[in-house]
């Protein structure tokens, strides 16, 4: 069995850990944890079974009585006011991931939530993909056939669904045009994008404008992604489920169990990247930055993502990260499923700093759940990365490979800025980032579109 | 004798309650945008009043846990993307407890801006590393549970409403009030006749506590009354 191989669900333990040269303690099956670790640790080959959405009350200790009661207020004047939120997948992806904790969260505040997803075939998905790239700033031809097809299932989703709620919520550009629904009822209808905007393809753009023009707000997720329009346009973060797999506190001995698993020693300070195999991650950068900070100071460096087991691109990045890692023992690169939540959460805790070199970014999510570990936090100023890394206050922002080599050296040698950052940074995530607050702004955001209550301002 | 000493404070009964609410604020993406410090100036002197709020007081409340090194928004670009520390400086200085109206404050920003860019003309139009994106807040302000008519009840409250309700009270206050004070220190004023207290309170140094450390103090002086 070669220690290169990279995981894969049915692979063994010592499969997943994959290294550019033989490690002698990783070319081997690890030695088997105790039995205490073992206890604690999952089987990480096989998807978890998925929980129960968190009560409310559940969210007390993390963000205080006060605040549980402001939601609580918001919603209250809000009750018998229904809500639809609409998107184009039940499972997978970002939004689905948040849709999952903030509908029965609205719902519980007495706010009726529906949830409808869009269909449509092969060919529609296609268009959509190409659609997202485009608007993103990939090159693209728009032809009259693509439209033809977005336009058909828009409608035929329009003959499908009903729009009797209060407001009316459409996700990405998906069902963009369903807003041509909205001539036939009294809703509030809102265009939530939660993607970069900032240098879109123009024809694609041009052709979905006049759509989003009919909305009563346009929500996005950085000030740098918006468009000039003539609607109203918020900010929404994208946020993250304290309570979640991926984010719950975690017991030492889970830590412990899921650092012995992976082999990495936790008496030497780690570096940890988390992040799909993709080269606007700069995974290479990451591992360049180790090598020069490495030559100054102790550490290892933990390279936890996924994506190359399914996508060949992936693979061919994993490639060129194993032979920039070279035969340095203490690179540690693992290529995990995307069910690895609670494998991540530990590794995140057991970390001594995060770094997110990102080359290109959308929100950054992995940087939210590093601070809101208080971990100390090294990134690229890209993005929305920073919304969240306030530079030297909550976190440290990089431009380059040597800034972070820099950095790592810095932080790992002033434990108590590190330790000052990584504090600010998880109350700048209470404050800002968390899924109750999520919730917030769609109430807030729902009053303010009823009239219920807006205050002037002073 | 003196005034905080008169009666018994701890079981008097204010006439008045006193109201902890508390201010929710949904960001709003302005049309402004500035790529240096020149058009920061421009957009400065055209941007809605509520953008100048969102930047100066409502920031505050958004990083309140940071104890020093931020003050507005405004003086944290002009280092972090224009790397301008004098600047920075001048503009980190401009406290907003020294203004009741959101205009004065505006000119009070745009008077240092302006001076910095006609004597430093290069630093006008050099870009910065990141754009300033205006931003403007919706307020709406809510109710708590905690309605209190004595002292012992005042200090209750001040421990437990939320971050932002203590924004809201002691920093917003004097936009709403047209007064250099907050509603803390009115209340105690007109309704406990607590003079020095009311004045204490309204001494606290917001640019170097965190807003939990205000709070601490707030309460400090309330039970040192009591």
């Amino acid at each position: 069995m070669s220690p290169q191989k990279a995981m894969n669900p049915s692979a063994s333990i010592a499969e997943t850990i994959s290294s550019s040269t033989p490690r002698p303690k990783t070319a081997l099956a690890p030695e088997k944890p105790s039995m205490e670790s073992r206890q604690a640790v999952r089987d990480f080959r096989t998807p978890p079974v998925p929980q129960p959405p968190a009560r409310l009350d559940d969210y007390q200790e993390i963000i205080g009585q006060s605040n549980l009661d402001s939601l609580r207020f918001l919603a209250r004047d809000l009750k018998g006011k229904t809500l639809k939120m609409v998107n184009s997948t039940a499972v997978g992806g970002g939004v689905a991931e948040m849709l999952n904790c903030l509908v029965p969260m609205l719902t519980e505040l007495e706010v009726t939530t529906h949830w409808d997803v869009i269909t449509g075939g092969n060919d529609f998905f296609e268009v959509t993909k190409a659609f997202h790239n485009a608007l993103q700033g990939s090159p693209y031809q728009l032809t009259k056939h693509v439209q033809e097809i977005f336009l058909m299932y828009n409608e035929q989703n329009m003959r499908r669904m009903q729009f009797g709620e209060d407001l009316v919520v459409i996700h990405d550009p998906q069902p963009a045009a369903l807003v041509q629904s909205r001539k036939d009822s009294a809703s509030h209808w809102v265009w939530r994008c939660h993607i970069d905007l900032s240098h879109p393809n123009p024809q694609v753009w041009d052709f979905l404008r006049p759509y989003i023009e009919q909305y009563d707000a346009a929500i996005f997720s950085s000030q740098s992604f918006a468009r000039q329009l003539p609607i109203p346009q918020y900010l929404f973060y994208p946020c993250i489920d304290p309570l979640s797999e991926k984010n719950k506190e975690l017991d030492e001995s889970m830590v412990q169990a899921v650092c012995d698993e992976f082999q990495v020693n936790r008496s030497r300070p780690i570096v940890l990247q988390v992040s799909r195999f993709d080269r606007a991650k700069d995974p290479v950068g990451v591992i360049q930055a180790f090598k020069l900070a490495k030559k100054y100071v102790d550490c290892q460096l933990v390279m936890a993502g996924g994506g190359a087991s399914d996508d060949p691109e992936g693979a061919a990045v994993l490639q060129e990260v194993k032979a920039a890692a070279g035969d340095d023992p203490d690179i540690i690169i693992l290529d995990l499923p995307p069910w690895c939540a609670l494998e991540i959460n530990a590794l995140q805790r057991a970390s001594t700093l995060v770094v997110q070199k990102s080359i290109k970014e959308g929100f950054g999510l992995t940087v939210t759940e590093a601070l809101w570990k208080g971990k100390p936090t090294i990134a690229s100023a890209v993005g929305g990365i920073p919304n969240q890394i306030i530079h030297k206050l909550t976190g440290v922002l990089v431009h380059s490979v040597e800034g972070c080599a820099y950095q790592i050296r810095y932080l790992l040698t002033h434990p108590d800025f590190a330790k000052r950052l990584g504090e600010n940074g998880r109350e700048h995530v209470k404050e800002n980032f968390l899924m109750t607050t999520n919730a917030k702004r769609w109430l807030l955001l729902f009053q303010i579109l009823n009239g219920t209550r807006a205050t002037p301002l002073p | 004798m003196s005034e905080e000493h008169v009666g018994d404070n701890q079981a008097r009964k204010s006439k008045k309650p006193f109201y902890f609410n508390t201010s929710e604020h949904l960001l709003r993406i302005g049309r402004e945008k500035a790529a240096n410090l020149s058009e920061l100036l421009e957009a400065l002197r055209q941007c809605p009043a509520d953008s100048v709020f969102q930047h100066t007081f409502r920031t505050l409340q958004e990083h309140h846990f940071i104890r020093r090194g931020f003050s507005n928004d405004f003086a944290h670009w002009a280092l972090s993307a224009c790397n301008e520390p004098a600047l920075a400086e001048r503009l980190a200085s401009v406290d907003v407890r020294e203004f009741t109206s959101l205009e004065d404050l505006r000119q009070s920003l745009v008077r240092v801006l302006a001076d910095y860019v006609e004597h430093n003309p290069n630093a006008g139009a050099r870009n910065a590393d990141e754009s300033f994106y205006f931003c403007a807040a919706d307020i709406v302000v809510l109710p708590t549970s905690f309605v209190p008519d004595t002292l012992r009840g005042f200090a209750d409250g001040l421990r437990r409403v939320s971050i932002h309700s203590i924004h809201h009270h002691f920093i917003e206050a004097r936009l709403r009030l047209k007064l250099m004070s907050n509603d803390f220190s009115q209340w105690l004023l007109e309704e406990m006749n607590l003079t020095e207290a009311a004045r204490a309170i309204n001494r606290i140094d917001i640019y170097t506590s965190t807003m939990e450390n205000v709070r601490q103090q707030i309460v400090g002086i309330v039970e040192r009354a009591v």
